[in-house]
């Protein structure tokens, strides 16, 4: 172990941690502000914000500081590293550093997207002269809205911390954006006719520490102070970046990245990032529905759960089988639930997982000129879309020893094999044709648990409207088996309910919807999900190692 | 139909045994097309960052860096001739030198004469301070210039 | 004073100075079979003994730098010329490249040796066009002669030089901005460590090295370490740090002389020896007012410093920065140090690379209250900003990563401190004097 002071304070640094001095400081909650320094990105040391006294201990207890400042950013810390932060001299080079960043800066702010979450606001506030001594006028560059199909640039606004240039260069391999000119006359730009608009463009626009990029999605909607930020998990494919979700009076705005080394890392793909609108699209289905013969008899949740119970509870005494589709898009209670529930109507109950959407291989970057990746791989978007398919994997083979694929549950459901299938949707892009459908046809109770419409529910005699993952609480689990939260962050339309609730009260469960013991009774249960009682869930995930052995 | 022609496209390539990356052959790329074509146009940059296996974005930045390279927009004249504003030239009448020029030849500084003769720009230091006030014209360096001078040798060119 | 035999230049007033059948006739490359079949760290040492230290402007002991190498590396090691000479006020390289190139490829060959270099790259400042040309036929006439390339004379030593022109920034000057730029990309100054000797061009272990530093490398080398430890000003005894100032060192003398010249001389000679004795006075019958010692970045010496000797250590004793480049330029009594210092801020924000944010910004401030203080808006207030601006910014209090700001620094530092009464009278004064040809060039 080694022992760093900061400020006085003593911090005990991991053998195998390799820190510079502003991680160091983090770790007894002291700020050391920085611009150009990311932990994802390489070290440049070019904004200064970061400098402080760094001197070392002897063995003897004295100390030796060096004369000048260093920059935090590039200095390791080990064994007797002594770090003062807080001295005159430290000081008066932040109001220095401040002064000169705030020279050519636009006083935006009362238009600027960055307000409330800026950097530049923050620094100042807590480190800044307070005043300023500029009486020439100000470098004005033009505003640049060709950056990105998802990217405007406000020029003047940049500090050059070169963040948003580096991520281009390093993490996604494209290198559209540059640094022109040189001196106080650099902007930042993109050659022309090569717009930034790789899969991974909009982390630039959190990378940007002042409201310099902006993403065009964002634009002017919705002041920051005014978001509640609620920790999920993307749902757009098995890599379950962590991600933000923030929303105002029940409206998400913006989805954000949030650091997970257990997940992702630090960035999320454009996909995924822009990829909720669905989740306020006019189609959202919003009205619970008995259906029979082409009309819907009734469409309060009472009369309509009360009806899919009894139909199943008649089509599990027949001769026929009844079964379920655990859609991939479920979470691990959802999927518990109905599981449990189906099984306890008929032991014989077949369960299959629903359709597993892969689009191409999996995209690794960076990459080069001509797509190759270059090692080390900083960021994956994978070819498998579901956020939840070996979760509910893990459900489903509990209780059957061969899984079911959706495919040949169609082929059962067309040859008069059920007499009742249930059916859950949850992709946003659709899963199921409608030739595949036709397999449903002469099923005599289709229910169908979904959130937009799809080709089924011509065939269905039960709707049950459900909710979007920003609707919903539950267990994700990514690729590599790592079970994530995602929460409830907006509610749904009237008239949706999230299948969390809507499975709770099917299967007789009293009162609301109990996470927490559900999980408990999972991890009792299921071996390959023992690790769901963890602490870990609430914050990083945890990792469950047998849940990646499951497969189809 | 390519704006590099195949001839200076060689001379680019011969340069590549000289560096043990291609990237390295960045400025001199930059000069042969800049001598040849008294500009790197946008379609001279993808081509010289095909040829290097870079990004255009990565040749751009290097090229605009050095206010040395003009674009499409400015081409260079036949003749580009610069004059030192830096402290030896200064101080022995450089700027005036550089303002009566441009008052003669009815120009600005980055600018081409109408005739696109030539293209008259300022420079820092040409390191030629004992012969103050200097020009250095196209490659070709002279000292203790006087606006008389100056004018016998732009008119020559 | 004796006349000065001159080492460094003593071919350039030969006709046809510049050809290898000159430099042969002198002597030149006679021994070079002799030197390269010396150990290279033999070669290391005796320039070590010598106690050579760099000419290009940081002084640092040559020799020593040598040594930073990793041991035992397996190659490939590099050195870089640096013939980027843009300090104003500066031309004795030029001089050296276009007069005596083969002192200079000598010089090189020898380095390289030493360092166990097969490759130099000459980066040269594009606008010297005639030290290109000339340096190309020498490296071609060497090459023919088999003095570079594989095997040189017979000793299994390879060695050869990649010329490579610059594109008109001063920061390609420094060791690894020049580096930055040589291999293709902005010249962004690097952060170090790591230093070039550990990690530089092309990620490989490169010493940077300026031109008339190599020169005298050659001199060392044919004359000996006691003859360059003749002249000079030697250590200060009381002070272990002091590597002392050795050799003859190459003067510029310019601005407002009667004979701007470059002239060799040992290392300690006086401003005013320079002026009087060979710059033929000052102009115009006038009086020096001020007298940039080592190129504008070192500041001003006043009228009443101009007996500090010009060594390492002398500038610096009188509040300069430094030595320099030894660039002496001489502004005499009826030029205005507010005009003066107006030129050297403009210069150094228009050098400035921009990476970092004191240089970039401060650099364009004080050029920017320097043009509002001479259309006649300044306040007295605006020179203790200038003053404080220029304190913060550098290597030296660490705010920067290269020297670039400590260059520009120090000229507001010397000119405001020791002519602040001139600079309050303009204030006062209310006096615009912004010239119809510094409004043409506005863009700075």
């Amino acid at each position: 172990m080694a022992t760093v002071t900061i400020n006085g304070k003593d911090v005990e640094i991991g053998s195998n941690e390799r820190l510079n001095c502003i991680q160091a400081a983090a770790k007894v909650g002291v700020e050391i502000p920085a611009y150009c320094w990311h932990p994802a990105l390489s070290v440049v040391a070019s904004c200064r914000m970061c400098l402080v006294e760094v001197g070392d201990k002897k063995p003897d207890g004295t100390v030796a500081m060096q004369p000048k400042l260093v920059p935090g950013c590039q200095t390791p810390v080990k064994d007797g590293t002594v770090i003062i932060a807080d001295s005159q001299k430290v000081k008066d080079a932040r109001k220095a550093t401040l002064e000169y960043l705030l020279l050519n800066h636009p006083l935006d702010c009362p238009t600027c997207d960055q307000a409330g979450e800026c950097y530049l606001q923050d620094y100042s506030f807590n480190y800044g002269r307070g005043y300023s001594r500029l009486n020439e006028p100000k470098n004005i560059k033009p505003d640049k809205d060709y950056i990105g199909d998802q990217i405007t640039l406000f020029t003047d606004r940049c500090i050059m911390c070169t963040r948003c240039v580096r991520f281009t260069r390093e993490v996604s391999g494209s290198a559209e954006l540059q640094v022109v000119s040189r001196g106080s006359h650099e902007e930042i730009d993109i050659f022309p006719g090569h717009p930034v608009n790789n899969p991974l463009a909009g982390n630039v626009v959190d990378l940007c520490p002042v409201g310099a990029l902006c993403s065009k999605d964002f634009l002017y909607q919705q002041r920051v102070w005014w978001l509640k930020s609620t920790n999920s998990v993307c749902q757009g494919c098995s890599t379950g970046c962590s991600v933000t979700v923030d929303q105002n009076e029940d409206k998400v705005y913006r989805l954000k990245p949030r650091v997970n080394e257990m997940a992702q890392g630090h960035f999320m793909c454009d996909e995924g990032r822009f990829g909720w609108k669905y989740t306020h699209s006019e189609e959202r289905l919003n009205v619970p529905k008995i259906v029979s013969n082409g009309h819907s008899t009734s469409q309060s949740w009472e009369d309509v759960l009360g009806s899919v119970r009894s139909s199943l509870q008649k089509a599990a005494a027949g001769k026929q089988k009844i079964a379920a589709v655990l859609s991939p898009w479920m979470t691990v209670e959802e999927a518990w639930l109905l599981a449990t529930w189906i099984r306890s109507l008929s032991p014989q109950a077949v369960l299959a997982v629903g359709p597993v959407r892969v689009s191409g291989t999996d995209e690794h970057f960076p990459r080069d000129l001509r797509g190759n990746v270059i090692e080390p791989v900083k960021f994956t978007i994978r070819a498998e879309k579901c956020p939840n398919r070996a979760g509910v994997q893990a459900v489903a083979a509990h209780f059957m020893s061969d899984l079911m694929p959706f495919e040949e549950l169609l082929r059962l459901a067309s040859s008069g094999q059920f007499s009742a299938v249930y059916l859950t949707g949850g992709d946003p892009q659709g899963w199921i044709s409608e030739m595949q459908a036709e397999a449903l046809s002469d099923v005599e109770t289709v229910i169908v648990q979904d959130f937009l419409p799809s080709p089924v529910l011509q065939h269905a005699t039960h709707i049950l409207p459900s909710g979007t993952f920003v609707e919903r609480e539950g267990i994700v689990v990514n690729h590599r088996g790592l079970a994530q939260l995602i929460r409830r962050a907006v509610r749904g339309p009237d008239g949706s309910r999230p299948d969390s609730r809507i499975l709770w009260e099917l299967s007789g469960r009293k009162g609301l919807f109990q996470s927490e013991s559900l999980r408990a009774e999972i991890a009792a249960a299921v071996p390959a999900l023992a690790g769901l009682t963890h602490p870990d869930l609430k914050s990083t995930g945890v990792l469950l190692e047998s849940a990646q052995q499951v497969t189809i | 139909m390519s704006v590099l022609s195949e001839e200076l496209r060689e001379k680019i390539r011969a340069e590549f045994p000289n560096y043990p990356n291609k990237r390295a052959v960045t400025l001199p790329a930059l000069h042969l097309v800049h001598d040849n074509l008294r500009a790197v146009s946008r379609e001279a940059i993808v081509e010289i960052a095909e040829l290097l296996e870079l990004h255009p974005a990565e040749v751009h930045d290097t090229m605009t860096f050095y206010n040395f390279f003009k674009d499409e927009k400015n081409p260079l004249g036949r003749h580009r001739v610069w004059f030192c504003r830096s402290i030896s030239c200064m101080l022995r009448g450089g700027e005036e030198l550089l303002e009566n020029v441009c008052h003669h030849y009815n120009v600005h500084p980055g600018e081409t004469t109408a005739d696109g003769r030539m293209t008259v720009e300022f420079a820092e230091c040409l390191g030629a301070c004992e012969g103050a006030p200097c020009i250095l014209v196209d490659d070709v360096c002279h000292m203790n210039v006087n606006p008389s001078t100056a004018s016998a040798l732009i008119d020559k060119l | 004073m004796a006349t000065f035999e001159p080492a460094l230049f003593a071919r350039i007033n030969k006709p046809d100075s510049a050809s290898l059948k000159t430099y042969q006739a002198d002597g030149g490359y006679s021994r070079l079979k002799e030197f390269l079949s010396m150990a290279p760290g033999d070669v290391t040492n005796i320039v070590k003994d010598s106690g050579l230290r760099g000419r290009g402007g940081a002084g640092f002991p040559t020799g020593l730098k040598w040594t930073f190498l990793p041991k035992d590396y397996p190659g490939p090691i590099y050195l870089a010329v640096n013939a980027d000479e843009s300090e104003p006020g500066t031309f004795n390289n030029r001089y050296l490249m276009e007069l005596d190139p083969h002192q200079l490829i000598e010089g090189i060959i020898l380095a390289c040796h030493a360092i166990r270099s097969q490759k130099a790259y000459l980066y040269l400042r594009y606008e010297y066009g005639t030290s290109y040309r000339v340096l190309d036929a020498a490296i071609r006439e060497c090459r023919a002669a088999g003095i570079l390339g594989t095997n040189i004379l017979g000793t299994g030593v390879s060695c050869d030089i990649i010329l490579h022109r610059g594109a008109g920034a001063y920061i390609c000057g420094e060791e690894t901005g020049l580096i930055e730029s040589l291999e293709g990309k902005r010249a962004w100054p690097r952060i170090k460590p790591p230093f070039p000797a550990i990690e530089g061009l092309f990620r490989k272990p490169t010493i940077v090295n300026n031109v008339e530093t190599l020169c005298c490398v050659t001199q060392i080398l044919y004359r000996g370490t006691a003859w360059f430890k003749s002249m000079g000003v030697p250590a200060d005894p009381n002070n272990p740090r002091d590597p002392g100032s050795y050799g003859p060192k190459l003067y510029c003398v310019s601005g407002h002389v009667n004979q701007p010249c470059c002239v060799e001389l040992p290392l300690g000679v006086t401003a005013r020896q320079l002026i009087e004795e060979h710059a033929g006075g000052v102009w115009k019958g006038r009086r020096a007012k001020a007298v940039v010692p080592g190129g504008i970045s070192m500041g001003f010496l006043s009228a009443s410093e101009l007996d500090t000797p010009l060594d390492f250590a002398g500038p610096g004793k009188v509040g300069c920065l430094g030595l320099g480049t030894a660039a002496v330029v001489v502004v005499d009594d009826q030029t205005s140090m507010v005009d003066v210092l107006y030129n050297c801020c403009r210069f150094m924000s228009h050098e400035s690379c921009g990476q970092c944010t004191p240089c970039r910004e401060g650099t364009a401030w004080m050029t920017k209250i320097l043009e509002r203080i001479r259309t006649g808006q300044g306040r007295t207030e605006d020179l203790d900003l200038l003053m404080e601006v220029a304190g913060s910014m550098g290597i030296i209090p660490g705010t920067t990563i290269c020297g670039l700001s400590d260059g520009a620094a120090w000229p507001v530092k010397n000119a405001i401190s020791k002519f602040r009464s001139e600079f309050e009278d303009y204030i006062r004064s209310r006096k615009a004097s912004v010239t119809s040809a510094q409004q043409l060039m506005a863009v700075h």
